[in-house]
């Protein structure tokens, strides 16, 4: 009772984030209803799939404050999970979603194992390493269809809510919005909970951390199956959404940063951060990368872009967008 | 049998000996000083206690268990608490959050520890101060805030790392009367480090005393600062003959 009280408790926001918040519930539950082009349904369909990888991204990287750049093997382990499963044993993808969840934990736990041995930067490094590993092995795979992938299907009896196929585009968009919101009161009971407290120890000290009883590196793990979960059960979707999946695609060190600058541009360790930073990047991404590949002829321009908000976030403030906010605040208030 | 029992307890780095040879008790419901000149080895010794060293030699008996190596999260579930010399707490958890961790470990219920934060920071002067970062708090009062966190876990034994550093004379008087209350109201067996003598003097039933990482002394506080081997190792002839009444005690801080 007490937890379901959690999940749905948002009681120490301030009066004015929940109107914001409400409000932007209301215009994404709404969006399909107003008139939009089909670019502009796909750009909202891909912000709300970065807001969930953001959101699993951060439970690790933001409460725990481990710089995770491996997420994408994850979002494959879903991917193929579901790809395969479709294409050689008509399993529904409902079905399919948590086994590739399942499957994807599950590996998560042997990784995560060694990798939180290793500390800040060899961390980082190492978890780079071992995703592009998974890729390779992806690549080199006949049985999931080598590094030309797999293509699903269309089934016959299309549209199937079983199987995710649809024809319009709002069919998707619904689904990944039930996934969005499910992932948000999760994170908001995690952050109140007592492992979210003890991931925020962890990151603040350490060796404080461990003097008050917390297994450390049990519970790092713990946060990093959490986030496994969250972008496999994404990935799943996106192999129906995608109906083509290639390891190119969906296990690339492209898409891991991208999966941590979401959570870290718009604010790591913060409820809101996640859905904000998709909020700029996602569209940011593909207008500006549309504009400068196809009309200036300047692709890759958007990268020198990613990568310049990398630096300015370290430098001037590591808690992002939100932080910022956060700064203001208190400015105003002193 | 006693509370904490340590038999032969060594700590070599290397070619380093830090820790040669330590043997003592404390016995539930003690409080007990542990004082030395810097680098005599005393950190090195709360290490070993805590779980953060592995002693290379020795046992170490904690409950009757031999605890000897544990982790420190091991430890601290067994009902070792410690708090921090410098208490480095940089991220974004403030005094109240701080102290909820601690409760983590008995319960896991955020309700529960919620309440049992806020009820030692009301009874340690930090109810006002719940909502602030740590750092950005006074020297005392982030001491009193690594004391409330360690005694959140609710410790039998409670090792205290220099908690007077840094004080001014009343804060050290609210230190000591809170270090009392925390020994006589909360039942916690309290091991402490320190080097403000006025503090160890006033409290500690026994004193332990370290020098080149060996223990040179033990005994009652008034026997201890008369030994001719402590005042020669680390209390110094000043201290010695202030204390007999020779010469008044100093004024500067």
């Amino acid at each position: 009772m007490e937890v379901l009280k959690r999940t749905f408790d948002f009681s120490d926001f301030p009066r004015t984030d929940l109107c914001v918040a409400g409000a932007v519930a209301l215009f994404l539950l709404i969006f399909p209803l107003l008139p939009h082009s089909s670019f502009a349904m796909a750009t909202m369909i891909q912000f709300l799939m970065f807001s969930v990888y953001g959101m699993g991204w951060n439970t690790i990287g933001g409460y725990g404050g481990q710089v995770d750049l491996g997420k994408a093997q994850y979002v494959g382990i879903g991917a193929y999970t579901t790809a395969v499963m479709m294409i050689r044993w008509q399993v529904p993808f409902w079905v399919s979603l948590p086994i590739g969840m399942a499957l994807a934990v599950g590996w998560s736990f042997i990784l995560g194992y060694p990798l939180f041995r290793l500390r800040g930067h060899y961390f980082a490094i190492a978890t780079i390493a071992v995703s592009l590993v998974l890729k390779d092995i992806f690549e080199a795979w006949s049985f999931v269809g080598g590094a030309r992938g797999l293509k699903i299907p269309l089934r016959t009896d299309m549209p199937s809510f079983l199987y995710l196929q649809f024809r319009e585009d709002y069919y998707y968009y619904y689904v990944i919005l039930g996934l969005f919101f499910v992932g948000l009161f999760y994170i908001n009971w995690f952050r109140q909970s007592r492992i979210g407290y003890q991931l925020r120890c962890i990151k603040d000290n350490e060796e404080v951390a461990k003097s008050l009883g917390i297994d450390a590196h049990w519970a790092k793990i713990k946060a990093y199956a959490v986030a496994t979960a969250f972008v496999a059960a994404v990935g799943s979707f996106h192999a129906c959404y995608n109906f083509n999946i290639e390891p190119e695609d969906t296990m690339s060190l492209d898409l891991s940063v991208l999966i941590a600058l979401m959570a870290m541009l718009g604010g790591a360790g913060s409820l809101w951060g996640p859905i904000i930073g998709a909020a700029v990047l996602v569209p940011m991404k593909n207008y500006l990368g549309a504009w400068f590949g196809a009309k200036a002829g300047l692709v890759g321009l958007d990268l020198i872009i990613y990568s310049t908000i990398i630096m300015v976030i370290a430098a001037f403030e590591p808690r992002g967008i939100w932080g910022l906010i956060t700064r203001l605040r208190e400015s105003r208030r002193n | 049998m006693a509370l904490l029992d340590v038999q032969h307890l060594g700590m070599r780095f290397g070619g380093l000996q830090a820790n040669v040879n330590i043997s003592f008790q404390v016995e539930r419901g003690e409080m007990v000083g542990l004082i030395g000149p810097n680098g005599a080895g005393k950190s090195t010794l709360f290490n070993c206690l805590a779980g953060v060293h592995n002693p290379t030699e020795g046992r170490i008996l904690f409950k009757d268990r031999d605890v000897t190596g544990s982790r420190p999260y091991a430890m601290a579930r067994m009902g070792l608490a410690r708090t921090f010399q410098v208490y480095v707490a940089t991220g974004d958890l403030n005094v109240i959050e701080n102290i909820m961790v601690g409760g983590f470990m008995r319960s896991r219920s955020p309700r529960v520890s919620r309440e049992k934060a806020e009820s030692l920071a009301d009874k340690m002067n930090l109810a006002g101060l719940a909502q602030e970062r740590v750092a950005n708090l006074p020297v005392a009062a982030q001491k009193r805030v690594t004391m409330a966190t360690a005694l959140a876990t609710a410790p039998d034994l409670l090792l205290l790392d220099e908690v007077a550093a840094g004080l001014n004379p009343s804060e050290i008087e609210q230190m000591i009367d809170l270090i009392r209350w925390v020994h006589h109201d909360l039942k916690v067996t309290i091991l402490l480090i320190e080097h403000v003598m006025e503090l160890v003097m006033k409290l500690s039933h026994r004193v332990l005393v370290l020098d080149s990482g060996r223990l040179i002394a033990e005994g009652e506080p008034a026997a201890v600062s008369r030994s001719p081997e402590v005042i020669k190792a680390y209390l110094g002839e000043r201290y010695a003959a202030e204390q007999r009444g020779d010469i008044g005690p100093r004024t500067s801080v």
